[in-house]
């Protein structure tokens, strides 16, 4: 029997955990397949979550493929299939189809300075590779997160940024000064000017709103780093997930399919459509 | 296999096709052309252009795709999730325009590729495409000698019947054709050697027949990539009323929406169904935050001309657009993708 | 037909002076009908715009557009655009300004008037010519209509080739205008709600059968809406998946709109579609014929919407688009309204 792209296997809720409440609430789910499916995942793929009777959406995975009891989604309430999600807790089903896209070129960054840098809900695509990288720590070079919300409730996996901070250095950072903050205050692509990365056999691999992306890009630039040493994963509107339905393409690519990461250097060649 | 069919024994060719579902162009009552099931009705051997393409038996307007169900069992409810295959029977479209088929050969590459849409395949596989050299243009807007095709392309034919007064030149260009043929092989002869030569010149001068052209296609290819923060965009754009209906009536237009649609909430019945969409709207690209890449008309009009005219050419090295004209003609405000595109060749020039 | 010359030389002079940002009107098509809406923003353009029985497009639908177009910039141009507009079109113009769409200062309105005759109707002109392609159509001194093709002019009187619209005519010349061309010439209703006698004379179950065969036609393309000068509503109640969200729209507003219909192009769902939309145009339609003529299947989508602006007017005595200061149909009641189904 041919295997059906559209089918999604089932599965189970393990676990759940409010990374932040109220209006721009996160949730972090880690989810088991029923029947043990194969799944084999790249840092940086992602999967198609559904709610049935409400939709899908695109979630990157953001547990590491080393890990292989469970995958881990981070996901945003911002509208009908996040909503319902945000709804579920352990015991409960969901549809997962994939992995998808071409994930980051971990293998390709042996032995260098890996700086992470994120914003918001961006950090959820990142932490596959983060994790990965600590995992196969003596693969690498010096690690480094720079990652800023907009106030330190949406901080997200605020108590893996704790135990993170042992293992590397962690820079954070929020949009306006709060009552016993006392980090960097400001977007994060001024606090990446602020903590110099050097672009010294360095790769910057970013995550964020296009906005931020953007500037944080424009930033490296500033600092030096070439555009085949900034990576970053992008994200469009997705319904098949495996470019077909026509709605995610940047030019000539699909970005379920033939993205979501990109290097600098390839993204600038096309269509700045996104 | 080339064969030749008198002209009069093509009624009972359709006859001896039973087990197959044959479909057809026929004309409703307000005049307008679409393929129909024949249902033993006579079979027109104009050339003409329905105004929904063949694409609709291939990739329907709905597709379901699966059912899902929360089932009371054992004390509690479990999830019941079940694929929905189509159900076909062998299909043959006769009189598809050579345009048509091969819009549905340049869709069985979106389709294929590294993940199968079974849905798609499961019809395909299934129809047979019998098509008409048009030996008169069926629209006044056609140009598929300008788009690397022509009024008798074999491209996802599997028989192309060529006009010859009395009778029709048959090529059968693959096993599905043959066995059409088959179905009634008394009725069909050897072709009598000047037949060939007689082909030829009608081949030959259907092309000069066709009406419009785009010039230097390729050349226009090469030359969008250029012209993606052109200006052009937004004047073309301007008398669109982002309706959908190029994209929808266009045969290689492929573009769809995935929804769950409910039967019942409590408990939870429904289906997951595929359904047409189309850049056009200005929804289609819009993230769940309210950001959206193409916010405007000049945005989505310069998405389909690329679409069609670069992006499809830099992948596949073919274009996606077969020159039916069935977008130009029915535009309800005249917008005219050979004169956009004759002005992205002289831009600048 | 008017002869638009006195209309060519204010629009000169407004892009000129630059009085408007740009003028909407008619000309030459290349798709093979003769007229397609044109925008000019300068005056040496002005000589391309034409004016024949074939301009049959509302081109109002822009104004919309232009609105939309506005909001999205941060410092828009305010000056006003110009815009070509027949009589029923005019009307058009009326009830967005009653609606309070649109302001008057937002549009310099060109008027032309049908004088005693109207705009082609695309299936009867195409019936008439035996398929040929019409190069050219208007109007002589007779008011007859003669046109060209490539094999030379074929007359008509104008019965045979006036759109169905054109022969229940309101207003043959606009009812609201800065400048005007042509005449303001009578030109009697044919007969005012002619068109629905033979579908109004078929039983409940004839026109049920009817209504169910033409909209299981329909494929959702939604270019009826889209052609509606009076579609302008940001998110659609009859569209499950256009929403109008910005960077204030809560999740729960987006997780909780609800879909009226789905996509799915099923009876039901086309049926819901074509009345809701029908029922929120009642009181507003003024008949340009736009959504019948842009559906590529041909649903004759005028007779649902004839049919609400006749039973506006016998029973709420309501006529809408002459008046910009009538109050809207479903927001008003007069003490005489019928009563008889409040039991």
């Amino acid at each position: 029997m041919e295997p059906n792209v559209y089918t999604p296997q089932l599965a189970k809720i393990v676990q759940t955990k409010d990374e932040v409440v109220g209006a721009r609430a996160i949730k972090t789910f880690r989810a088991e397949f029923v029947n043990s499916a194969r799944f084999d995942y790249r840092c940086g793929q992602c999967a198609m979550l559904s709610v049935f009777g409400k939709g899908e959406a695109m979630i990157s995975i953001s547990s590491s493929p080393l890990i292989k009891e469970y995958m881990q989604f981070s996901i945003l309430r911002t509208g009908r299939v996040t909503a319902a999600l945000h709804d579920l807790e352990a015991g409960d089903f969901i549809g997962v189809r994939g992995p998808y896209g071409n994930g980051f070129p971990i293998d390709e960054w042996r032995g260098k300075n890996l700086v992470f840098i994120g914003g918001g809900i961006g950090l959820a695509p990142l932490w596959s590779v983060v994790q990965t990288a600590l995992l196969r720590r003596n693969e690498f070079g010096t690690l480094s997160l720079i990652y800023g919300a907009r106030t330190a409730k949406d901080i997200v996996f605020k108590d893996d940024l704790a135990d993170l901070k042992s293992q590397m250095p962690v820079h954070l950072s929020i949009d306006v000064a709060e009552p016993e903050w006392n980090e960097f205050v400001g977007f994060v692509p001024t606090n990446v000017l602020e903590k110099k990365p050097s672009p010294a056999n360095a790769i910057a691999i970013t995550c964020g709103p296009p906005i931020m992306i953007k500037f944080v890009i424009k930033n490296l630039k500033d600092l030096k780093f070439e555009d085949e040493q900034i990576y970053t994963t992008v994200e469009n509107k997705m319904k098949c997930g495996i470019g077909k339905c026509g709605r995610c393409n940047i030019g000539f690519h699909y970005v379920c399919k033939d993205g979501p990461v990109y290097s600098w250097a390839e993204l600038k060649k096309l269509p700045q459509e996104y | 296999m080339e064969k030749t069919l008198a002209k009069k024994s093509f009624p009972q060719w359709i006859k001896k096709l039973g087990s197959w579902s044959v479909y057809i162009p026929r004309k409703d009552k307000e005049g307008r052309w679409n393929y129909v099931e024949a249902d033993g009705g006579e079979v027109g051997l104009e050339v003409l252009q329905t105004t929904l393409p063949p694409k609709k038996i291939l990739f329907p307007q709905r597709e379901v795709f699966l059912e899902f169900a929360m089932t009371p069992a054992g004390g509690r409810e479990t999830l019941e999730v079940k694929e929905v295959l189509p159900d076909v029977k062998p299909t043959v479209i006769i009189g598809a325009r050579p345009c048509e088929a091969r819009a549905a050969w340049l869709l069985d590459k979106v389709f294929g590729g590294e993940f199968r849409d079974v849905y798609y395949w499961k019809r395909r596989d299934q129809t047979s495409l019998v098509g008409f050299a048009c030996t008169t243009p069926p629209s006044e807007n056609c140009f598929c000698t300008s788009v690397e095709g022509s009024p008798h392309s074999e491209e996802g034919l599997d028989l192309l019947l060529t006009d010859l007064g009395d009778k029709y030149y048959v090529q059968s260009l693959s096993p599905k054709g043959e066995k059409l043929i088959s179905a009634a092989k008394d009725l069909f002869e050897e072709p009598k050697p000047e037949v060939k030569k007689q082909v030829k010149a009608a081949h030959a001068e259907s092309e000069k027949k066709i009406k419009r052209q785009l010039k230097d296609a390729r050349p226009i290819a090469e030359k969008l990539k250029g012209m993606f923060g052109s200006p052009l965009w937004d004047e073309e754009s301007m008398s669109c009323l982002r309706c959908g209906i190029c994209t929808y009536l266009c045969p290689s237009c492929h573009c769809f929406d995935i929804n769950d649609e409910i039967e019942n909430s409590s408990p939870l019945r429904g289906q997951r169904v595929r359904t047409w969409d189309t850049c056009q709207f200005p929804d289609f690209t819009m993230h769940s935050s309210g950001h959206n890449p193409r916010p405007d008309k000049a945005a989505r009009l310069r998405q389909r001309l690329l679409h069609k005219f670069q992006y499809f050419v830099q992948v596949y090295d073919k274009f996606m657009c077969v020159g039916c004209g069935r977008c130009i003609t029915l535009c309800p405000v005249g917008i005219d993708i050979i004169k956009v595109l004759d002005k992205v060749r002289e831009n600048g020039a | 037909m008017a002869n638009i010359e006195d209309l060519k030389e204010e629009a000169k002079k407004l892009l000129r002076e630059g009085k408007v940002k740009y003028i909407i009107g008619y000309g030459a098509g290349t798709n093979g009908w003769p007229a397609a809406p044109l925008f000019i923003k300068k005056h040496e353009d002005v000589d391309k715009l034409v004016w024949n029985p074939t301009c049959v497009h509302n081109l109002v639908r822009f104004l919309v557009d232009e609105k939309r177009r506005k909001a999205r910039q941060k410092q828009p141009d305010k000056r006003p655009v110009g815009i070509m507009v027949k009589g029923c079109d005019s009307r058009a113009v009326v009830v967005l300004l009653q609606e309070k769409f649109i302001d008057r200062n937002d549009v310099y309105i060109l008027g032309v008037s049908c004088g005693k005759t109207g705009v082609v109707d695309d299936a009867k002109l195409s019936k008439k010519m035996g398929g040929k392609k019409a190069k050219k159509v208007e109007v002589d001194a007779q008011d007859r209509f003669v046109v060209t093709t490539e094999e030379g002019t074929v007359e008509a009187a104008a019965e045979e080739l006036l759109a169905e619209r054109c022969l229940e005519c309101k207003a043959n010349f606009p009812v609201i205008y800065d400048v005007l061309s042509g005449e303001k010439t009578k030109r009697p209703l044919d007969k005012p709600f002619g068109s629905l006698e033979k579908i109004e004379s078929l039983s409940a179950a004839e026109r049920w059968s009817f209504w169910k065969e033409q909209l299981d036609k329909c494929i959702r393309c939604y270019a009826c809406r889209s052609a509606c000068p009076m579609c302008y509503c940001d998110e659609c109640v009859v569209d499950s998946i256009n929403l109008a969200v910005t960077a204030d729209t809560t999740a729960d507003e987006k997780a909780q709109r609800i879909r009226w219909v789905q996509r799915s192009a099923e009876s039901s769902e086309n049926l819901i579609y074509h009345l809701v939309r029908a029922i929120h145009l009642a009181g507003r339609c003024i008949d340009c014929g736009e959504c019948e003529r842009a559906c590529p299947l041909d649903i004759p989508l005028r007779f649902l919407n004839k049919k609400l602006e006749k039973e506006a007017k016998e029973l709420f005595g309501y006529e809408v688009g002459f008046d910009s200061a009538l109050p809207a149909l479903i927001s008003s009641f007069r003490d005489e309204d019928p009563q008889d189904f409040i039991r």
